[in-house]
């Protein structure tokens, strides 16, 4: 384990350097103003700059009131991959999805324990939860568009850290919305509700909302279920581009989606990790019996 | 620790300061009114107040000693529930078949016509009710009466009508929640429509229906100036159906304004029984209503669908004519609610809109002191400052009290079931009882008479509990994914619900707020003794006296002199009210339309 964890932590400064040109709007650092507005403490800024997309979970167990949602998973995620999560319904993979960015806490009765650390940092520790949900963005099972104009959704997140500048706005939006391949579809319509756009549109709208924080992950739980085909695949053309400089994790249901878009792989059952590896190993050689009869489709 | 982390502190400390304000205001209510009572019943003797059926105020504080006066309220406690039982008899009976009929039986494109008519019932002032009562009710019954008419019957007739709205909308939810499985359950067996009406789909809503006919009882037990005009109000048992006879709440209003000491201690204990009559009736409410919902989901649960087969069965067995009375019954009532509000709204138009039309001096008049003309628009003026006030200080209060119940707390906090009971206690309180609050508290606190703000005060602690009940709902109503989408951007809870909760409550929030409205336009118990209740000039500011628009007609009807001009006062309220009921289905409906982003119409650029 530790030898994998030297492999993964190789390269990191450089990375981080590279993301941060290419994603930084400019002149305006989001960080930056929000220390500069007093939004966020100086120490947290420092530390959100080591703030990498690499996830490593020791022997997480998480309970509702008595019932065992999580048991005993560990797991290390590597940067700027995609990781599938598949498995059953009920066997933990969205809460251990909700575990990365704690939205748990506001389940009530949830209690957690175990180590969680993203890049390198205790998220569980004494840290921001809300610095924290800005770098690891999350999107939803059903697109949920604040009742806004697209603009007003794609700048929610820059607005909550102190950016008001209409321009830099301006260009967060036209940065983000691109990311997201539908600028040009959106460019016109920037000032009308959000509401008034396709399921599909909508989800992608709710994915460009998150990256225009520029989050280092983005979790996705099962971002795809209520879409058609179409704008299916043109999430899954989204992510792919996305891992490029972005953590992936994706909770899905559907295991030729797992297979065309993730680097690794991760089967849950019954709230234990049982299987966690290459998508490809995963998918043809599993070295769990329970895994080859999931992904074979015998049973879930 | 920083900015944005205080910031969230200071707002969840704001959000409960509003929730604590609810919960002082109700224990302040029964503290004061209880502590204010307690004289009364060692004067006067506990035994001796509730069960002696003498009630003749003397000046004991003129005289000292001994007690010259005698303080019993007996036949007024008998009065209140033969008045209430008379409503119930036909107000309740009328509203359960009004209700069968609108959920089973009326034509469908009748339905919403229907049930919006029903629905202004409960918009219209009570004193409007009463001053029907006058004006139309009583001549009638006076031409076979011994009496002029008033007594138990036209006070039963007129609380019926009062409390039919109430009844037919709780017992149509109801009726319409029972599975449609029943009724073609029922039929399979070879039920007829009516037959599964009557045997199957109305037991089954049997206790949503008794929850709806113990509403109307609180609200018969509660109601004060409708009563007043038409009860006669002789402090003496009522006697068959016409007799001048006295309820609790008439009680409170009829002496309150001269009462010497004793006589005003066994005034507020008149009003601590009549609380303690109405919070008996509410708890009674919530078990049946919560036996009602638990009722059904267990039953459509399928555990009990075995015994649910039988009583059908069993009904279905019921002799074959009496679900055919109660078809005819059905239709019958039906067509007398819609016919009653109709008859109520023509007749006072009818006679109220020549007057508007002939004296424009009634609503633009300046007011003269010993002139024989009368002007309402110091009235529309002291109306208009109330709601204003009034609206400021309960809108910000409930709103935020009903954000920290539903988005800071989790439901099973002790704190938010002493919140929760406050809002219940509160919204069951009858409006004399504020009145009674009020006088002894605000008017006392702020120059000692009568004034607006003082007024203004006490009714907006009686609109909290529809403010926090409502925004709640809509609180509710809001997607959780909204939340959860904006809590994963990394804003706080503070953000969250100011920039992406509030924004989707608001249709909610608005209508609730004019109906708010409304209500304090109709109100005119509250205001009597606190706000001021004597038609003179322009109030001066919120620290002089002022009669809004419901007391003007309360006063300008029972003098006599200007029923005239009564009448086109009562047709001001009633368009006023309306007007308000009308822009909050209107305001909510359009903002709901906009915020859900209507796609038509935008795309055409």
């Amino acid at each position: 384990m530790a030898r994998k964890q030297d492999r993964i932590g190789e390269g990191y400064g450089g990375e981080i350097a590279l993301q941060n040109t290419k994603l930084g709007y400019g002149k305006t650092d989001l960080l930056q103003r929000a220390k500069e507005k007093g939004f966020v403490q100086k120490a947290a800024v420092s530390a959100d700059e080591a703030f990498d997309g690499t996830i490593v979970v020791k022997d997480a167990n998480l309970w509702y009131g008595s019932f065992q949602a999580l048991k005993h998973v560990s797991v290390e995620i590597p940067n700027h991959k995609t990781t599938a999560l598949i498995g059953p319904s009920g066997c933990g993979k969205s809460t251990f999805l909700k575990c990365l960015n704690r939205m748990n806490d506001l389940v009530p009765e949830c209690k957690v324990d175990g180590s969680f650390r993203i890049g390198n940092r205790d998220i569980y520790g004494k840290i921001d939860v809300n610095l924290l949900r800005k770098n690891v963005g999350m999107v939803f099972q059903k697109p949920n568009p604040f009742p806004m104009s697209v603009y007003d959704n794609v700048t929610y997140g820059a607005k909550t850290f102190g950016i008001r500048k209409r321009s830099e706005l301006d260009e967060i939006v036209e940065t983000s919305l691109k990311q997201a391949a539908m600028w040009e579809e959106l460019k016109d319509r920037l000032h009308q509700s959000a509401l008034g756009l396709s399921g599909g549109q909508q989800q992608r709208l709710c994915i460009a909302r998150a990256l225009a924080v520029k989050p280092k992950v983005i979790l996705m739980d099962e971002p795809t279920s209520a879409l058609d085909p179409i704008s299916t695949g043109k999430i899954e053309e989204l992510c792919k581009e996305l891992a490029k400089n972005t953590t992936i994790v994706i909770v899905t249901h559907n295991m030729q989606q797992a297979v065309r878009i993730s680097d690794r792989t991760a089967f849950f059952l019954l709230g234990e990790l049982v299987e966690f590896g290459d998508t490809e190993q995963v998918f043809h050689s599993p070295a769990d019996e329970r895994t080859s009869r999931y992904v074979s489709g015998r049973f879930g | 620790m920083n900015y944005a982390k205080g910031k969230e502190k200071a707002g969840k400390i704001a959000f409960m300061a509003m929730a604590i304000v609810c919960i002082v205001a109700v224990v302040a209510i029964f503290v004061f009114l209880t502590v204010r009572s307690i004289p009364a019943f060692r004067k006067i003797g506990f035994f001796e107040f509730l069960f002696g059926d003498n009630w003749a105020s003397d000046r004991y504080d003129v005289y000292k000693d001994p007690l010259s006066g005698s303080y019993g309220i007996f036949t007024m406690i008998v009065g209140t529930l033969a008045a209430t039982v008379g409503a119930l008899l036909l107000g309740g009976v009328t509203g359960y078949f009004t209700a069968v009929f609108l959920a089973f039986f009326c034509p469908k494109r009748l339905k919403k016509p229907l049930s919006a008519v029903i629905n202004l019932l409960a918009g219209i002032p009570s004193v409007v009710y009463g001053f029907f009562g006058i004006v139309f009710l009583l001549p009638i019954l006076s031409t076979f009466a011994p009496n002029n008419g008033t007594g138990l019957l036209a006070t039963s007739v007129i609380l019926g009508i009062m409390i039919l709205p109430t009844v037919v909308s709780l017992s149509k939810t109801s009726l319409e929640a029972v599975p449609l499985a029943y009724y073609e359950g029922a039929t399979a067996l070879g039920a007829t429509h009516t037959k599964a009406v009557f045997s199957v789909m109305v037991p089954a809503a049997r206790s949503g229906i008794a929850a709806s006919l113990i509403l109307g009882i609180g609200r018969a037990l509660g109601e004060t100036m409708a009563v007043v005009m038409v009860a006669g109000n002789a402090p003496t048992y009522p006697t068959g159906l016409f007799g001048s006879f006295r309820v609790l709440t008439a009680n409170i209003v009829m002496e309150m304004g001269y009462a010497g000491e004793v006589q005003e201690d066994a005034l507020i204990a008149t009003g601590v029984v009549l609380l303690l009559f109405v919070l008996l009736v509410n708890l009674a409410f919530q078990a049946i209503s919560g036996k009602a919902v638990e009722k059904i989901t267990r039953k459509t649960a399928g555990k009990g669908r075995r015994n649910v087969l039988k009583e059908m069965r069993e009904n279905l067995s019921y002799p074959l004519h009496l679900p055919e009375v109660g078809k005819g019954l059905a239709w019958a009532c039906g067509i007398f609610s819609a016919v009653a509000l109709l008859s109520i709204l023509g007749f006072l138009f009818w006679k109220g809109v020549p007057t508007l039309i002939q004296k424009p001096s009634l609503l633009f008049g300046k007011y003269e002191f010993g002139s024989e003309d009368v002007t309402i628009l110091p009235s529309i003026v002291s109306t208009l400052m109330v709601v204003a006030l009034s609206l400021l200080i309960a809108v910000p209060v409930g709103c935020m009290t009903a954000i920290f119940l539903n988005e800071y707390t989790r439901n099973d906090s002790v704190f938010v079931k002493i919140v929760r009971t406050a809002i219940d206690i509160l919204a069951g309180v009858p409006s004399i009882v504020y009145g009674l609050f009020g006088m002894i508290t605000f008017v006392r606190i702020f120059t000692g008479a009568s004034n607006l703000f003082a007024g203004s005060l006490t009714v907006s602690i009686m609109l909290l509990p529809t403010i926090v009940r409502s925004t709640e709902e809509s609180l509710k109503s809001v997607q959780a994914g909204l939340r959860e989408g904006s809590l994963a951007l990394g804003a706080g809870k503070l953000r969250t619900i100011l920039c992406v909760v509030l924004p989707s409550a608001l249709p909610g929030i608005l209508s609730a707020m004019i109906l708010s409205m409304g209500r304090v336009i109709s109100e005119s118990a509250p205001f009597l003794y606190t706000a001021g209740s004597v038609l003179s000039g322009m109030p001066k500011g919120y620290f002089d006296s002022g009669a809004t628009l419901a007391v003007a007609l309360y006063r300008l009807s029972g003098e006599g002199w200007y029923m005239q001009e009564a009448y086109a006062t009562a047709v001001i309220l009633i368009v006023i009210v309306l007007a308000l009921n009308f822009l909050a289905e209107g305001i909510s409906s359009a903002l709901e339309k906009r915020i859900k982003g209507e796609n038509n119409g935008k795309k055409t650029r």
